[in-house]
């Protein structure tokens, strides 16, 4: 305070000042505007171009890459890409319901630890993430592969047909996002178990409310700010995942993320890509909002830092 | 009597979780001292596949690919990251919403949307200029873009943390500014700056997607290596390099175990 003051009353201090805050942020500033911000741009641009004779964008402008997102082709309309819009949004789903279920109990059993070991506790959870992602998800290729334990198993059980593994498919998927982003929600879920203002649980157990009831009434809503963070650490990059449907998922466990992908990587269809990055963008963007309202709403939305 | 069984229960739960966690790990590193190629089967011990990788020249310039690429991508980060840190913290009390837009974008974009962005415009600016051929120059800006909200956040929060009177003192203490940053600013920013190395590179290392989409024929990193041998499904050596890969990564956990006890005395 004492210090803006001081400020405001020399004039060439002000002066200084901005040039100070040009000086120290610029050269970041730009960095981020010409290396993704230009680049995010072009993207949109593209989506709105014409598919080139090698997958390159090209004038003039058209919608055609939103037609055939919408699954529009050569041969009139089929349900693919919808589809695979639709299996994301329920992987998304599906794995964010598994990892709150999973990190719920670890996050409270941890608080319950002595102290000096809640430090290496949270570390291994949070160790797996750090090897690379393409190596985690090789590693359940080898756990889910044709003749391993678990493949075996699962056939004794009927589940699949002999002789074939549990991965490529939607299953493998689930596991492997679940697996992805455990920490993720432990961490957050973590943080507001450790600050669980007990006075309040031990006010409805005074008051003979059961323990359900107990749970649900003073122990659930201090949680919440956790579990929406948590859910904006999950949902968000799951939604967009690549590396786990591709290598889990084969033809039939197709993501999003693979449809806008295969277009660059196999440089058939830029236009195309774009288009569905586009969509991507805007099903992250509503993502965010809403969690943000919900946050807003149930009060204490401090914690959902985005 | 409840409450035991709940404890109980949980702690169950919690020894299935760390065998969820580290199975898919440990798989990798038991297979690599397997005798036969197979994922299925273990016929025997043997370090043939750690032989193999030391002759296999491509695993090995994937592999100074990767140190280049987390080293260069984070020194450059954490000089510009440092100045914007310092920049909002200094500036804190002005509305500076623009910058902290600009901050968070490359935090909440998609890996995915990141990745084909940064290619499309690269291979764009390659075709009408000649310029940012797609190669370790590219990967390196690209990482360079990701890690540098990272640092900025770190430094940020570090001098949040500290008492705003050290400052005035400072400026009593040394005439000039570029005086206050080498004897005050910087030692006393020391700790975000490792940490804030650390999580850079430890970011460039691991991420596959970005690096993917902005690499050049010459410039595959480990992971993509990895990623191209098990599209191709030759993968005999993959399990000793990933249990290399795993073995760093629990090096790293020790060390910041360690690190932080001492932190703590």
């Amino acid at each position: 305070m004492a210090e803006t003051l001081q400020i405001a009353f020399r004039g060439k201090a002000v002066v200084s000042e901005s040039r100070h805050l040009l000086l120290s942020v610029s050269p970041g500033a730009i960095w981020i505007v010409v290396f993704l911000v230009l680049p995010s741009l072009y993207l949109m641009a593209v989506a709105f171009m014409t598919n080139g004779p090698y997958g390159l964008p090209q004038m003039p402008l058209t919608l055609d890459a939103f037609e055939q997102l919408a699954g529009f082709g050569f041969l009139g309309w089929s349900p693919g890409n919808l589809y695979t819009l639709l299996r994301s949004l329920w992987q998304t789903f599906l794995a964010t319901v598994l990892v709150v279920i999973v990190a719920y109990p670890i996050a409270y059993y941890i608080t319950t630890c002595r102290e000096k070991w809640r430090a290496i506790m949270l570390l291994l959870v949070v160790v797996p993430s750090w090897t690379n992602q393409v190596i985690r998800t090789f590693g359940w290729m080898n756990l889910l592969a044709p003749g391993t334990p678990l493949s075996d198993a699962a056939q004794m059980l009927g589940l699949i047909p002999p002789n074939m593994g549990l991965y490529p498919s939607n299953f493998a998927v689930t596991l492997g996002l679940v697996y992805n982003f455990l920490p993720f929600m432990v961490l957050p879920l973590y943080a507001a178990f450790e600050k669980l203002d007990t006075a309040q649980v031990q006010a409805a157990q005074d008051l003979y409310a059961s323990p359900v009831r107990a749970f649900w009434h003073a122990v659930f809503p201090q949680t919440l700010p956790g579990l929406l963070a948590g859910t904006v650490l999950v949902a968000i990059p799951a939604f967009g995942m690549y590396v786990i449907p591709e290598l889990l998922g084969g033809g039939k466990g197709m993501m999003l993320g693979n449809l806008v992908a295969n277009q660059f990587a196999g440089g058939s269809n830029w236009p195309l890509g774009a288009a569905g990055a586009i969509l991507m963008l805007i099903a992250t963007f509503i993502g965010l909002f809403a969690m943000r309202r919900i946050g807003k709403r149930l009060g204490g939305g401090e914690e959902v830092v985005i | 009597m409840k409450k035991r069984t709940l404890q109980r229960g949980l702690s169950g739960f919690w020894w299935l979780t760390l065998v969820f966690l580290y199975l898919p790990l440990a798989v990798v590193v038991f297979f690599s001292f397997n005798a036969a190629n197979s994922a299925a089967r273990f016929t025997g011990f043997s370090l043939r596949w750690y032989e193999r990788l030391l002759g296999n020249e491509q695993i090995i310039s994937a592999f100074w690919n990767s140190l280049v690429l987390a080293i260069v991508s984070s020194v450059i980060a954490l000089a510009i990251g440092c100045l914007i840190g310092y920049g909002m913290y200094r500036h804190r009390h002005r509305k500076l919403g623009w910058l902290i837009v600009l901050i968070y974008l490359p935090i909440v974009l998609p890996d995915i949307v990141f990745g084909i962005s940064e290619m499309a415009f690269f291979v764009s600016v390659h075709r009408h200029t000649g310029l940012l051929q797609p190669g370790l120059l590219t990967m390196i800006i690209s990482h360079v873009t990701f890690q540098i909200p990272f640092v900025a956040l770190i430094v940020y929060s570090r001098l949040v943390g500290l008492d705003p009177t050290l400052f005035e003192a400072a400026k009593d203490l040394y005439a000039t500014p570029v005086k206050r940053a080498w004897h005050f600013l910087l030692p006393t920013i020391k700790p975000a700056l490792i940490s804030a190395f650390f999580l850079s590179f430890t970011l460039s290392i691991d991420d596959f997607v970005i690096s993917f989409f902005t690499s050049g024929p010459e410039s595959a990193t480990l992971p993509i290596y990895i990623w191209g041998a098990i599209k191709k499904g030759v993968t005999p050596e993959i399990n000793a390099i990933a249990a290399l890969m795993i073995g760093a990564v629990a090096l790293a956990a020790m060390l910041s175990l360690l690190f932080n006890r001492q932190g703590q005395r």
